[in-house]
């Protein structure tokens, strides 16, 4: 079992023919993903590893029944090609494009509150994508890292969600999803909107998220995790994030008193999550928690 | 990308909002000239990307030319935070009988713009927060929409403005929302905006923040060189491609992405200190790398080197080339611990041998970084 994803989904690849959208291409379709289309403005007709491209996301579901979609576009075409996307009517976004105009992003965002009636989910901008483990994975993260088990991941950061699973998984404890949320200072989705997925899902038992600094999402998700079932650890990176600096992610700055270490640390242990103090502290709560 | 006071003043007056005139000078005799150009009385105002210049004494009023030159020479060269005041700001003082606040943001969990307004103006809007919470009214724009100008009437009267004024406010608080949209702003602020004697309405301070990611299409808006709150070896990470933010501890740091080198920092955090935080992002090549070694052994005093990549996006085997490559060719000697993982991850492990680099093939970099404690030590 799995949240979101799984090996069935027939997945969209936009930006197929460029050279992040080709590889990576190759190596979801390794993975086993259910890729059963591409769109390029323009190069509708080609094919690429295999996947026929189509000149518009509206084509592509027609033809092949896409319903969910990964964005490899550049960014200054992501809200153009959002709003295609939710109108031919897909339900899963993965935007793995960084650098996105924050106010592109805040007019996506009132674009899907307008959407009442549709379920639909957005994971970044700015995210390594989502993975389930041995079945299929959206975005670029490595799929050798996973192993199958009952360990959800919810990270903000690519590399420190890869950090975690194998972490997890060279100690032989297996993931359900590994779900990257994104790391711009307006996200698509919340945390606890992930959260719920995973306090539903019947093939997970327990959730990391793997937070850092900079926002309120992990303040905000507190109260939604108190009336979690299931055990919930986290980690939060940048302990030495000076105030006022970006670290490396458009959303990983410290304003103020805002969206440090320590208030996010607070607001989740107050709401009864563990909190790991450094990565490796994952492991003896996976196994209090039975793994 | 934070804008000096000057630049967000003449953005401010150019779309409409009543901004001071105002010259900015780089020493005391241009200061005078000023003076005598606009008209004494005048405040001299440090230009310096930080707050609370106020209270370190980066604002001074001067009732003549004389004591502007004296002024100007006091604050010109003074540390503001750290930062070296480098140019002033000299406007006609005004005597005001009232002073508000607006702002808007970026309210990130929301995904929407927030606007803020208060009827105590001249202190930080946190501070006000803390004081006089119900002095604050807020209200969360829908950007399809924008800002109307009845909301902005009634978001104004029931924060308590002067009547008088409720319809005045309202229009600046209108231009300064089309403002943030317009420069694609993070922070628009006026803070004060203050009510003159003959009750016309003024902005005497201008706060602007562009989206770095919207920079491009902005075009003549953004400020000529617009790169500010960097230090030298920041600005070459810049130049070079890679992010460093300078810290002050001795142990370098190279990560391949952001929440991994921030993580990293927090682990050698436990028994050294950090010297810098720098990640790659998903460009690596040969060339970055030995690029990126140039740029952290500028640092002086460097003890340690620690290096931690993911082979996904990255071909980290090329990365470990360049940085053995520049060991070899500068001869370093501080000791070099590496973690590295995923796609060619053993034929990397031997390129970083070949040049004395300690490779470490466990998975978590609290090993790593064990290995970087009993080499030090």
């Amino acid at each position: 079992m799995s949240i979101l994803l799984n090996k069935k989904t027939r997945v969209l690849v936009q930006g197929i023919t460029g050279k992040i959208g080709s590889v990576q291409t190759h190596w979801m379709l390794d993975y086993g993903t259910n890729i059963v289309a591409g769109v390029t403005p323009g190069k509708g007709g080609a094919n690429v590893e295999g996947v026929p491209v189509f000149d518009s996301a509206s084509e592509a579901v027609v033809a092949t029944g896409a319903e969910a979609s990964v964005f490899f576009v550049p960014a200054s075409f992501v809200l153009d090609a959002f709003i295609e996307t939710v109108d031919a009517g897909i339900d899963l976004i993965v935007i793995v494009p960084e650098h996105l105009p924050v106010h592109d992003v805040m007019i996506m965002h009132d674009y899907l509150q307008q959407q009442t009636g549709r379920d639909i989910f957005v994971l970044g901008p700015t995210t390594p994508g989502i993975t389930t483990a041995g079945e299929a994975k959206m975005g670029i993260m490595p799929g050798s890292l996973f192993k199958p088990g009952r360990i959800g991941i919810i990270s903000r950061s690519g590399t420190l969600a890869y950090e975690m699973t194998g972490i997890l998984t060279d100690s032989g404890i297996g993931q359900s999803t590994v779900v990257g949320m994104g790391a711009d200072p307006v996200a698509l989705t919340s945390l606890s909107n992930i959260l719920k997925r995973y306090e539903a899902d019947p093939g997970t038992d327990a959730v990391v998220i793997v937070g850092e600094v900079g926002g309120v999402q992990e303040e905000q998700a507190a109260d939604y995790i108190k009336k979690m079932t299931k055990p919930v650890a986290a980690y939060i990176a940048g302990r030495f994030a000076p105030e006022g600096k970006k670290m490396g992610h458009a959303g990983a700055i410290i304003r103020g008193t805002q969206g440090t270490v320590k208030s996010k640390c607070e607001a989740l242990g107050a709401a009864g999550v563990t909190i790991l103090d450094t990565p490796i502290d994952v492991l003896p709560w996976a196994k209090k928690t039975g793994h | 990308m934070k804008l000096y006071e000057h630049e967000a003043a003449q953005i401010f007056g150019e779309m409409g909002l009543p901004v001071p005139e105002g010259v900015v000078v780089y020493s005391p005799e241009e200061a005078k000239a000023a003076a005598e150009k606009i008209g004494a009385p005048v405040v001299i105002k440090a230009q310096v990307l930080a707050g609370s210049r106020g209270l370190a004494g980066g604002v001074q009023a001067a009732e003549t030319p004389e004591e502007a030159f004296a002024v100007a020479s006091r604050i010109i060269g003074m540390g503001i935070q750290g930062i070296k005041v480098e140019k002033v700001l000299v406007t006609r003082k005004v005597s005001f009988q009232k002073e508000l606040y607006m702002g808007i943001t970026v309210d990130g969990y929301r995904g929407q713009p927030v606007v803020m307004v208060s009827s105590e103006g001249g202190m930080s809007i946190e501070e006000v927060a803390r004081l006089f919470p119900e002095k604050i009214g807020t209200r969360h724009i829908p950007l399809n929409r924008g800002l109307m100008a009845f909301e902005a009437r009634k978001l104004v009267k029931d924060t308590g403005f002067p009547a008088g004024q409720i319809g005045a406010c309202a229009d600046i608080l209108v231009k300064l929302y089309q403002i943030f949209l317009r420069c694609n702003a993070l922070i628009a602020e006026i803070n004060p905006l203050v009510i003159l004697q003959d009750g016309t309405l003024m902005a005497i301070d201008a706060k602007l923040e562009m989206d770095d990611s919207a920079l491009k299409r902005l075009g003549k808006l953004v400020p000529r060189d617009h790169v500010r709150n960097e230090t030298s070896m920041e600005k070459k990470g810049r130049e070079i491609g890679v992010t460093y933010v300078e810290l002050d501890g001795d142990i370098g740091m190279i990560a391949s992405g952001a929440g991994l080198g921030m993580a990293t920092m927090d682990i050698i955090g436990k028994k050294l200190r950090p010297a810098n935080f720098l990640e790659t992002g998903g460009g690596i090549t040969e060339e970055l790398l030995y690029k990126t070694m140039d740029l952290m052994m500028m640092k002086k005093g460097l003890r340690a080197i620690f290096i931690n990549l993911y082979g996904g996006i990255n071909p980290i085997h090329e990365g470990a080339k360049g940085i053995v490559r520049y060991i070899k060719e500068k001869g370093v000697k501080i000791p070099i611990v590496a973690k590295a993982l995923g796609n060619r991850q053993e034929e990397t492990w031997e390129i970083f041998r070949s040049g004395g680099v300690h490779v470490v093939e466990e998975v978590p970099t609290e090993k790593a970084v064990a290995k970087l404690f009993e080499v030090l030590s």
